[in-house]
């Protein structure tokens, strides 16, 4: 198992590599010449020159290239054009408040979903099949945004219960950091929740339907180990993975709720470095998010030999 | 009805259906008999005369979202199943009856190792501590004689071949000491040396536990070898019982007839492939279950079916010495050659 796993992680080298020549042509083929963004509107054409030397964009592309590559393996992802601040500084300030609420709303994405698909697979085709069903239909179909403005309107400005918006750093305390936690997590995690409960319930209707569940059956046992341990296990590989491509979704997903919910993490830092077309900033950001999906991707690989025997590695 | 004698299982006029697209199936349509302690109790017939379904009932272990036990009878040990508590009746399931499914490579679940498919129903049901759960489970695999056993209750189902599978499905059937063991087709899906060691073995245990056994096959030629009873089924309906040499000394339903004409006989030796020559098959086809039958099921493939066998159901008869059969013309067939 450890050689599988560690395997795994060197297999994921080239993908970085492949993401980080991407990253490097795409910016610099991208529309805007970003000397003459800084420089600002009336600039001169020579005060355009100085910046792109500045910058070391009259070099070679090549040189470019190996300058950035040696750079970055050694973790210096550059400096930010408009806040002379280091790229990694400003990424590591805004990292805590987006893993936070990722995290959390996977949490309360998944504690709600793999019951809802359980139960709704366990009472297939019943009264509590079709209600919790069709109310993950609803919250598959709702946009964030509509969510959460619904939900910062009652639980925040009508009945006070929340905070409205705005974001507290867990050292400032557990209980006003998961209550900053809270609005967000649920409007970000509805859609991905009933995603996951559909999986469930599918993935669990297959399973409950194979023979091995009738031998647990007839061994008398009760209905929870049936269906918690002899069925969801074997229905695991299917949710694991759809809950893999919600964390992709979810990254996306967490720009529009850092906005609404103003929490200041990377998906706002990204709104901002691409709007003032802050190029290392941005191409920080992409590698960030692009390691952050290669490790979820590694470890819904290996869980996969977790929980199914039969994978062999 | 009589009193529970020596009878621990007394089944009285079942019927099972299933709601389908095409109407009700009556898989089961009134099946009766008995299996007293210690008994082996053969079942046989044709694919889909509803053997499993029979098997299935008295664990009441149909399908609820498609299937039901319509009426009827199930008792064991005078107490009756058809009305007994889920609860109660998952007490009953894995402990005092048990069963061994018909498919071996999917019966066991591919996720959990053998020792703990075999462990968790020592736990349930005899209220041991799941190491010394595993301790019976070792044993009952070593009893089983699976090698090594102790190393493979760690091993999960897709390390073991079909046969292996099938001691382990014996092992844990076996595990808590049922009075009662329903083995549905247990070596249908085997090849045929593995077939005979398989039933060696569960003869061996039975003799060991007096454990009852309802042995379900439609191979006669296995019957034949285990027995001491045979039910005949056809079509949801019981056509013929009796001891089983009586039965093989002169079967008098048409139908079984059909069947001992088909047998792929033990004593006939296996080619190079393993397999024994197939005699004859009985022509046409089983009548589908969705429309009630109004005489005798078999009528369409009987050659000595009158009108009378098209218009009314041919009750069961006593024919002497525990043998009952189903057949209008039974004294044409007994006077016919086999
Ligand atoms: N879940 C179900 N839904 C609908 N019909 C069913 C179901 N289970 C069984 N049946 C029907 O009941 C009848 C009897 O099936 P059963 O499985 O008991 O046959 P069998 O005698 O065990 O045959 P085999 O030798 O193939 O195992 C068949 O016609 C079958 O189609
Ligand atoms: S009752 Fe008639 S049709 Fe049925 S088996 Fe006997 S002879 Fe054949
Ligand atoms: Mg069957």
């Amino acid at each position: 198992m450890t050689a599988y796993i560690v395997r795994r992680l060197f297999a994921t080298l080239p993908v970085m590599a492949v993401v980080a020549v991407f990253v490097f042509f795409l910016i610099r083929f991208a529309p805007g010449d970003p000397a003459a963004i800084i420089a600002g509107e009336d600039a001169t054409a020579e005060a355009i020159a100085q910046v792109r030397a500045k910058l070391g964009l009259d070099r070679p592309f090549m040189e470019q290239f190996f300058i950035w590559i040696l750079q970055m393996l050694q973790g210096d992802l550059g400096v930010s054009i408009f806040s002379n601040l280091p790229v990694s500084r400003l990424i590591v300030q805004r990292v805590e408040p987006t893993v936070a609420l990722t995290l959390s709303t996977l949490f309360v994405a998944v504690a709600l979903a793999i019951p809802i698909g359980v139960v709704a697979a366990w009472k297939a085709r019943r009264l509590v099949d079709r209600l919790v069903m069709g109310f993950a239909v609803l919250g598959f179909a709702m946009p964030v945004f509509v969510l959460a403005y619904i939900l910062i309107y009652f639980f925040a400005v009508q009945w006070q219960l929340l905070p409205v918006q705005g974001y507290r750093p867990i050292a400032e305390g557990f209980w006003p950091f998961v209550e900053s936690l809270i609005l967000p997590s649920v409007a970000l995690g509805v859609t991905y929740m009933a995603l996951i409960a559909r999986i469930t319930r599918a993935s669990m209707l297959e399973v409950l339907a194979q023979d091995y569940i009738r031998t647990a059956n007839a061994k008398g046992l009760a209905t929870d180990r049936v269906l918690l341990l002899h069925a969801l296990k074997n229905a695991a590989v299917p949710i694991v993975t759809v809950i893999g491509i919600g964390i992709a979704l979810l990254i996306s997903g967490v720009v529009i709720t850092e906005t609404v919910f103003n929490i200041p993490g990377l998906g706002r830092l990204t709104v901002d470095a691409v709007l003032k077309r802050d190029y290392p900033v941005v191409q920080g950001l992409i590698l960030v998010f692009a390691a952050a999906k290669v490790l979820v991707n590694l470890i819904i690989d290996i869980s996969y030999a977790f929980l199914d025997p039969r994978i062999r590695y | 009805m009589s009193v529970t004698s020596g009878n621990i299982l007394e089944v009285r006029g079942l019927q099972t259906q299933f709601n389908t697209l095409d109407g009700v199936v009556r898989a089961v349509d009134g099946v009766s008999f008995d299996l007293a302690r210690g008994e082996t109790l053969g079942i046989v017939g044709e694919s889909g005369c509803g053997k499993s379904v029979t098997a299935l009932s008295i664990l009441r272990l149909i399908p609820p979202e498609t299937g039901r036990i319509a009426g009827g009878s199930i008792k064991f040990e005078g107490e009756e199943l058809t009305t007994l508590g889920e609860e109660a009746m998952k007490g009953l399931r894995g402990h005092r009856i048990s069963m061994i499914f018909q498919e071996p490579m999917t019966s066991l679940n591919p996720v959990l190792t053998v020792g703990t498919q075999i462990a968790e129903n020592v736990v349930r049901h005899m209220g041991v501590s799941w190491r010394a759960a595993r301790e019976r489970s070792f044993e009952m695999l070593d009893l089983v004689r699976i090698a090594d056993a102790r190393r493979r209750l760690d091993e999960y189902p897709h390390q073991l071949s079909g046969g292996m599978r099938q001691r382990v499905m014996i092992a844990l059937a076996l595990s808590c000491d049922p009075q009662v063991l329903i083995a549905d087709e247990p070596t249908t899906a085997l090849d045929v040396t593995i077939q005979a060691q398989i039933l060696d073995l569960m003869l061996e245990l039975k003799e060991k536990t007096g454990t009852a056994i309802v042995l379900i096959t439609h191979d006669l030629g296995v019957i034949a070898e285990t027995t001491e009873r045979v039910v005949v089924m056809y079509a949801g309906r019981k056509v013929e019982e009796a001891p089983v040499e009586a039965l093989f000394a002169e079967p008098l339903h048409p139908y079984t007839r059909g069947l001992m004409r088909a047998i792929p006989r033990l004593d006939i030796e296996a080619d190079a492939a393993g397999m024994r020559p197939r005699l004859q098959e009985i022509p046409g086809l089983v009548p589908r279950l969705t429309q009630p039958i109004p005489g005798c099921a078999f009528a369409p493939r009987c050659g000595f079916a009158t009108e009378r066998c098209r218009a009314e159901p041919p009750p069961l008869v006593d024919a002497g010495g525990g043998h009952t059969v189903a057949c209008w013309e039974v004294d044409r067939v007994r006077a016919s050659a086999l």
